[in-house]
């Protein structure tokens, strides 16, 4: 798997035909993959839908809100996902960052790409260890009205400081910084794509396509 | 060095798991389990029983995670917390040998450079929790699960250097090798062992199979007693369940004691069920005798470096003679020192070597700081080069790493000053073979000052292959015999000594033309008789050619590998002279100074503005070229022609010209060339700082001299950088709306000094509504929009 050059192009904002700037993109996102493999580790829960939220049972976890609702309404399993490209990216990127800041720039968005690129192998082997059963898209933190202070109980249900090496901030930033937290529900019926668009962004209110009066397009 | 308190001399076993024990025994997850030793300490006395039963003789307090930070919000003291836990453990032990350690976890926190934490406030940290430790009458420390040889360091000097506890330490590693930050094993074990720790190894991660590699390797980087503590497997992916059952695990573990093991546990999964049959198989068995492979070795965290060859030294974080460093030195432009460390690592230097010492600069202030910089830029390991002995010390305890100091010479005086302070911090040690009377004039009087200088240190504790020696180069054309004595001395250091060879080569030439010619000659005549450690400056490409083909020659690049990849591309200078340039000629127009910017081309563009300096004064190259040219690519950005990256390249390519230029000043003595300060930073609790050292790069590179106080920064350290260096525009920046609250709040905190500076804010999630709504003067909505911020504040 590689990362995916036209979501690297959209994280730098480039609009119309890239030019040099796809073969570098491309040339830059190869070296990641093969350097710097994504790392995640996840737990399974078994859910109790409350009046206060859906509870991840043995987990310290409750979803609550209209998204979690919605997802994993038609679920009795959530799979609770951290997956980053730990410290040795970062460190390549504060080392670029001296040399060639439009490089640093180009590797910042390929991280982004990539780790994305590792929640889906994540679960993509999730999907066949629950097969015939269906997963749900993954959702995180941060979208819609899931809010970003699940993260300490999150991170903690997957002792993911301890098995990742990820660290939180009172402000509930995650360090190595291309780290993501997600949930994925697990059920018997097919599950229809849901989060996507506008409305699930957290980058909805300053996104600049928005303002130009287009979107990103995922 | 083993404690009396300790019997390393038998196979020791420790405590096996106690978070995921107490997990099956009802801990709810996300609870604190240290807070048990207060609210349940019957149910931890109880596990704690059970160790003792299993064979277990030195029980872990159940302080993991007990430091002011992390108990922040339970309202409990860590004195409390500590004292309730060695009191529940003492209680266990009673009628028992067993011993009680102080058990100290990760902070929970990175420290500098990887995160925001400093050093010191990590020492603190930790010196709170070793003091209620000693005082609450633990036997011994062990610091655990760490992945960050920094924070390490910290543990185990707040421990040594406030209590007579012999302290224990254990990192976590993957498989790879490594920790999650980096650090590798032979790093971590020189280190610890120089830095004194009672015993060192290897706990949680993974299982004993796959740590075995990582304990042997362990074991030959140290002397002192190894610990193997690993988890009972790895956790199912879903139930999270270890894998391995009991008896696997101890089978596993079994072979280690052969390697050299001699301190056997569990982490992870790993239950009293496991410890049993670890002690059955282990328990009182004498270790296997062991020594760590001698070989001299600096290094950082992720750099490892046996000196088992040639090893370079880069000599040009140095302001002798340069006068561009001591502006910058005495401007405090740390990024200045930090360009010329990269560029030596990208010439191929091994190790760089620093040296701070300036009139006007305090050197024991400003050595630390450019140490502690030097690792957030550079995986390098550092030769401190200083006479100061306080400026050392600093400098070495903030160095996470196995460092040289240069240097010492053969004055008692000197000895007895710096060489404790080398044993204590475990670094290696440069000798010059010179005494209160000068530089000997024979090889044999410097061999002499040689010997003493390594008996002076030996009898400090310093290994052998910690000394290394600098027979002195002089300058030839004005002591001639002297080149031959000081080859001669090196030989006899070499052979007759058997120490590693240190000598800056570059004095030889001096007053001679052609000097490069001559440093180089001189360079390969050291390398012959001996020279393993040359300071050179490796920016001279001949010279690093000349190592290249003497560790060819030498054996020590095996089948000339780096050799020929160092020269894949070379061709012969008759042939290059005619072809090719000609071809290029026909193809292009010649590139202009604005051209080469315009491309983002750096060291066309550095070239071109030294061309310009011939014909223009600095500021008409600025004015005339630098700007106009960041203009058009700026114009191309904002018509979207030109994108981000390409915008960069274009300012760095600028910043090169720049840097040429404040060189062509600085040599005139003038002040340096810049625009008016204006200072920068991520807001508090905020560590995504990519977005502003863009508008970082690109303000530097329109001449704006830009202070940039980093991430995460508190309200009142920006207000006290604003009053402290007269700032008058400030500029934000903060990617999550969860800081946006700290943006709102410097803003408004800078509104209450007595002649505020102006303010812009931006970030991803900034919109210029929001920038109005909190009274900032200015939204910048890029890079290129802060450029235009300042040039409407500062001109």
């Amino acid at each position: 798997m590689t990362p995916d050059i036209d979501e690297i192009l959209r994280y730098l904002r480039v609009r119309g035909e890239a030019g040099d700037l796809r073969a570098r993109v491309e040339r830059m996102a190869a070296e990641l993959a093969e350097a710097v493999p994504p790392r995640w580790v996840c737990r399974a829960f078994p859910l109790s839908h409350t009046d206060g939220g859906v509870v991840l049972e043995g987990s310290g976890v409750t979803l609550a809100g209209a998204l979690a609702q919605k997802m994993l309404g038609g679920c009795d399993t959530a799979v609770l996902l951290c997956c980053t490209l730990g410290m040795a990216f970062e460190q390549r990127v504060r080392a670029l960052e001296r040399r060639d800041m439009g490089a640093a720039v180009i590797l910042d968005a390929c991280g982004s790409a990539w780790v994305e690129s590792g929640c889906d192998m994540a679960c993509a082997e999730l999907a066949e260890r629950f097969a015939p059963r269906y997963l749900t898209d993954r959702f995180s933190p941060g979208y819609g009205d899931l809010p970003l202070s699940l993260q300490p109980a999150v991170l903690a249900a997957l002792d993911a400081e301890r098995r990742l090496g990820i660290h939180l901030s009172d402000s509930f930033l995650m360090t190595p910084c291309k780290s993501v937290t997600a949930v994925v529900g697990v059920s018997d019926a097919p599950q229809p794509a849901r989060v996507r668009g506008c409305g699930f962004c957290a980058m909805r209110d300053g996104c600049e396509y928005r303002k130009g009066g287009t979107t990103c397009a995922v | 060095m083993p404690s009396e308190r300790i019997d390393f001399t038998k196979n020791r076993i420790l405590i096996g798991a106690m978070g995921t024990v107490l997990q099956q025994r009802g801990l709810k997850p996300g609870a604190i389990p240290d807070l048990l030793n207060l609210t349940d300490p019957a149910l931890i006395e109880g596990v704690y029983r059970e160790y003792l039963a299993a064979g277990s003789e030195i029980l872990y307090t159940n302080t993991f995670g007990t430091n002011a930070r992390k108990l922040e919000k339970t309202g409990k003291s860590v004195a409390e917390v500590v004292s309730a836990a060695v009191a529940v453990a003492r209680r266990a032990t009673e009628g028992t040998d067993a011993l009680v350690a102080l058990d100290i976890g990760p902070l929970g926190e990175l420290l500098e450079p990887l995160g925001t934490l400093p050093f010191e406030r990590a020492y603190e940290l930790f010196r709170e929790v070793a003091l209620a430790g000693a005082a609450a009458g633990a036997d011994l420390a062990v610091v655990e699960t760490m992945t960050d040889l920094a924070e390490t360091r910290a543990a185990l000097l707040a421990v040594k250097e406030n209590t007579d506890l012999p302290v224990m330490v254990t990192m976590s590693f993957e498989e790879n090798g490594r920790t999650f930050t980096g650090c590798t094993v032979a790093s971590m074990a020189r280190t610890l062992t120089g830095l004194g720790a009672d015993a060192i190894g290897l706990n949680c991660s993974l299982g004993p199979d796959r740590l075995a590699p990582l304990l042997r390797e362990l074991c030959e980087n140290t002397d002192l007693p190894v610990i193997a503590k690993p988890n009972a497997g790895l956790p199912d992916p879903l139930d999270g369940h270890y894998d391995m059952d009991a008896e696997t695990f101890a089978a596993a573990l079994e072979p280690m004691a052969a390697a050299g093991v001699g301190v056997f546990g569990g982490c992870c999964g790993a239950g009293p069920e496991y410890i049993e049959l670890v002690a059955r198989r282990l328990k009182g068995k004498t270790p296997v005798p062991r020594a760590a492979r001698r070989e001299s070795f600096v290094c950082t965290a992720v750099k490892p470096l046996p000196i088992t060859g040639v090893r370079v030294i880069g000599e040009r974080i140095n302001p002798t003679g340069k006068k561009r460093f001591q502006q910058a030195l005495l401007e405090n432009d740390l990024d200045y020192i930090l360009d010329v460390a990269v560029a030596q690592e990208d010439a191929g230097a091994d190790i760089l070597d620093v040296n701070v010492g300036y009139p006007g600069v305090d050197e024991a202030e400003m050595l630390p700081r450019v140490v502690k910089a030097l690792q957030g830029t550079t995986s390098l390991p550092l030769m401190l080069d200083s006479s100061n002995a306080a400026a050392l010390e600093a400098g070495l305890r903030v160095y996470h790493g196995k460092a040289v100091v240069n240097s010492v010479n053969g004055d008692a005086e000197v000895l007895s000053r710096v060489l404790p302070i080398i044993k204590k911090y475990g670094a290696a040690v440069v000798g010059l073979t010179l005494d209160k009377s000068g530089v000997p004039q024979t090889a044999e009087q410097r061999f002499a000052i040689a010997k003493r200088i390594l008996d002076a240190a030996l009898s400090y504790g310093i290994a052998r292959e910690d000394v290394w020696i600098d027979c002195l180069t002089l300058t030839v054309s004005a002591q001639q015999e002297q080149a031959r004595e000081t080859l001669k001395a090196l030989r006899m250091v070499r052979e007759e000594l058997g120490l590693q060879t240190v000598l800056g080569v570059s004095n030889i030439s001096f007053g001679l033309p052609n000097r490069p010619l001559v440093t180089r000659t001189f360079l390969v005549e050291a390398l012959h008789a001996g020279l393993t450690l040359p300071i050179l400056n490796p920016n001279q490409t001949e010279l690093l050619d000349a190592v290249a083909a003497f560790r060819v020659l030498s054996g020590e690049d095996e089948a000339s590998r780096a050799y020929i990849e160092r020269f894949a591309d070379y061709v012969a200078p008759q042939a290059s002279a005619a072809a090719p340039k000609k071809e290029k000629a026909a193809q292009t127009a010649p590139l202009t100074l604005d051209d080469a910017i315009i491309r983002g081309l750096r060291a066309e563009a550095a070239a071109l503005a030294r061309e310009a300096l011939g014909r223009e004064d600095e500021l008409s190259i600025v004015d005339g070229h630098l700007i106009p040219a960041l203009d058009a690519v700026g114009e191309g950005y904002e018509a979207g022609r030109v994108f981000l990256p390409q915008l960069l390249s274009a300012a760095q390519a600028a910043q090169a010209v720049f840097e040429v230029i404040r060189e062509s000043a600085a040599a005139k003595g003038g002040a340096s060339v810049k625009k008016g300060a204006l200072l920068v930073a991520t807001v508090r609790g905020d560590v995504h700082d990519i977005g502003k050292n863009i508008v970082k790069t690109v303000l530097e590179n329109y001449g704006y001299d830009v202070v940039d106080l980093g991430r995460d920064v508190a309200p009142e350290a920006v207000a006290a950088a604003v009053r402290e260096k007269r700032i008058r525009l400030v500029g934000l920046s903060a990617l999550m709306t969860t800081t946006l609250a700290a943006m709102e709040e410097t803003v408004a905190l800078l509104k209450t000094l007595p002649d505020p500076p102006r303010t812009f804010v931006g970030g991803a999630v900034v919109t210029a509504e929001y920038a109005a709504r909190i009274g900032a003067d200015y939204y910048a909505r890029d890079a290129k929009a802060s450029v235009e911020v300042a040039r409407a504040v500062l001109g």
